[in-house]
């Protein structure tokens, strides 16, 4: 050992510290072969003894009394004023507790009421008490119709595959198409307004009625007609208004 | 009291934050007298000693639930809350009156005879003051692990755990601090001796 590593070794040596026998004992025959190292552990064995007497002298010494006095007071204190809300909230909790019951026993009475109530809206007493299949007089609705192009004859009519879906009324937009009737198995045409009728009128509905007519009828509205079947009769729904007047007329098929 | 003498610091801690006030005493009494040395040696002041030791059992009321035992025992806690505070109330006394004595750091403490150690040749009294005065006299870096490690008898790494650093640190902190010490316990005269002998010693490769 030289003695820069005395010098690292020597505060452990002489605090009496754990360290490895070899180390020591190297450290220890240092000190006999080397003054000024032997000089300079006998500085910290006395530095440590001294430490250590100044320690031992102050091993005595504590708190005044008074102090644990203060501390228990000021526990006591905050214990007593952490104790004082906090059976205030146990209280505030009861309370919130009770009127949320209070709300919610109301609110289910009220909703069982409100439910179980007497209808005063005789029209909507009618609206209940109506079975669900009884038969109407069906209010059609504004039909819809078509312009005065002429359509195939009703043989050559195009048969839909698929029925379409039926769109609301746009006087501005007449189709020239064919339209499926709501009846499954039938296609008709777009209502036709008799001559002496506006369209207009065709928007007030009406009750319609199903006729028969000759086939040479299809003629007077401009559709051709298949000569070979001139003496068969024809389908058409005659759309008649509030008034009792003929308003127009569709063919089916 | 005598069966909860058995419980730890930990357990008494516990049931004195659950308001057992009986814990708090036993605690008090267990770990009042270390905080005031600890307070009183890096102080030197009684009555800082005193504020410094009720503060941190006041803090221990109100935020002991900040204790982690997991981090290191209830005293070393204590110890690190005492040092905050009195490093706190050492820069506050510095500020409002500077120490007068300071022009006695570079007067010998110590008397050496012409052959044996200094402190040989003191009386005891005289010795312990020196000594005290020489602690004091330090930095506080380097005075706060003498009073840990040499007068409070923590272990390195209790140390480490109260000033927040590295064991080695402590060490090489601790082996700084008594070279100062010795320097401060020296004559002025075998000061400068001791300096080139310690030169010196260091260029033996004896």
């Amino acid at each position: 050992m030289n003695c820069q590593k005395f010098e690292s070794v020597v505060s452990e040596l002489a605090r009496g510290q754990m360290m490895a026998a070899e180390l020591r004992g190297e450290a220890l025959a240092h000190v006999d072969a080397c003054e000024d190292c032997a000089m300079r552990l006998r500085d910290e064995a006395m530095l440590t003894r001294g430490l250590h007497s100044l320690a031992a002298e102050m091993e005595s010494l504590e708190a005044p009394p008074n102090i644990e006095g203060n501390l228990l007071t000021a526990f006591r204190a905050r214990q007593a004023v952490s104790a004082v809300p906090a059976a205030r909230r146990s209280h505030v909790a009861y309370w919130v507790a009770a009127v949320a019951a209070m709300l919610l026993i109301a609110i289910s009475v009220f909703v069982f009421r409100w439910t179980n109530r007497p209808v005063d809206d005789p029209r909507q007493a009618n609206r209940q008490e109506e079975p669900q299949g009884t038969p109407q007089v069906v209010e059609s609705p504004a039909p819809q119709f078509a312009n005065n192009s002429p359509v195939p004859d009703d043989d050559v009519l195009p048969a839909y595959p698929k029925p379409r879906r039926n769109r609301p009324f746009n006087p501005r937009r007449i189709p020239n198409t064919q339209v499926a009737n709501h009846v499954s198995n039938e296609i008709a045409t777009d209502f036709i307004p008799l001559s002496y009728m506006s369209t207009a009128g065709l928007q007030d509905g009406g009750q319609i009625v199903r006729v028969q007519l000759p086939r040479s009828a299809l003629a007077n509205f401009g559709f051709p007609v298949n000569m070979d079947r001139y003496n068969e009769k024809v389908k058409a729904d005659v759309l008649f208004g509030v008034d009792g007047t003929a308003r127009a007329i569709r063919f089916v098929q | 009291m005598n069966l909860k003498n058995d419980l730890s610091d930990t357990e008494l801690l516990r049931s004195m934050l659950a308001g057992d006030d009986e814990a708090l005493t036993l605690l008090y009494r267990r770990r009042q007298a270390g905080v005031y040395r600890f307070a009183l040696q890096m102080s030197g002041s009684k009555s800082i000693a005193e504020d410094v030791t009720q503060e941190v059992f006041l803090f221990l009321m109100r935020e002991g639930n900040v204790f982690d035992p997991a981090r290191g025992s209830v005293s070393a806690f204590l110890f690190g809350v005492a040092r905050n505070y009195v490093l706190r109330r050492l820069r506050v006394e510095q500020l409002l009156a500077p120490l007068n004595d300071e022009s006695d750091d570079d007067t010998p403490l110590l008397q050496t005879g012409t052959d044996l150690c200094p402190l040989e040749d003191l009386t005891r009294a005289e010795t312990i003051e020196s000594v005290r005065k020489a602690v004091l006299s330090l930095p506080a870096k380097y005075r706060e692990v003498v009073v840990l490690c040499e007068l409070q008898d923590v272990s390195y790494g209790e140390t480490a755990e109260i000033l927040g650093c590295a064991i080695g640190t402590v060490r090489s902190r601790l082996h700084r601090a008594r070279a100062l010490l010795l320097n401060k316990l020296r004559p002025v005269g075998e000061f400068e001796e001791a300096s080139s002998a310690t030169v010196k010693s260091a260029r033996c490769f004896a």
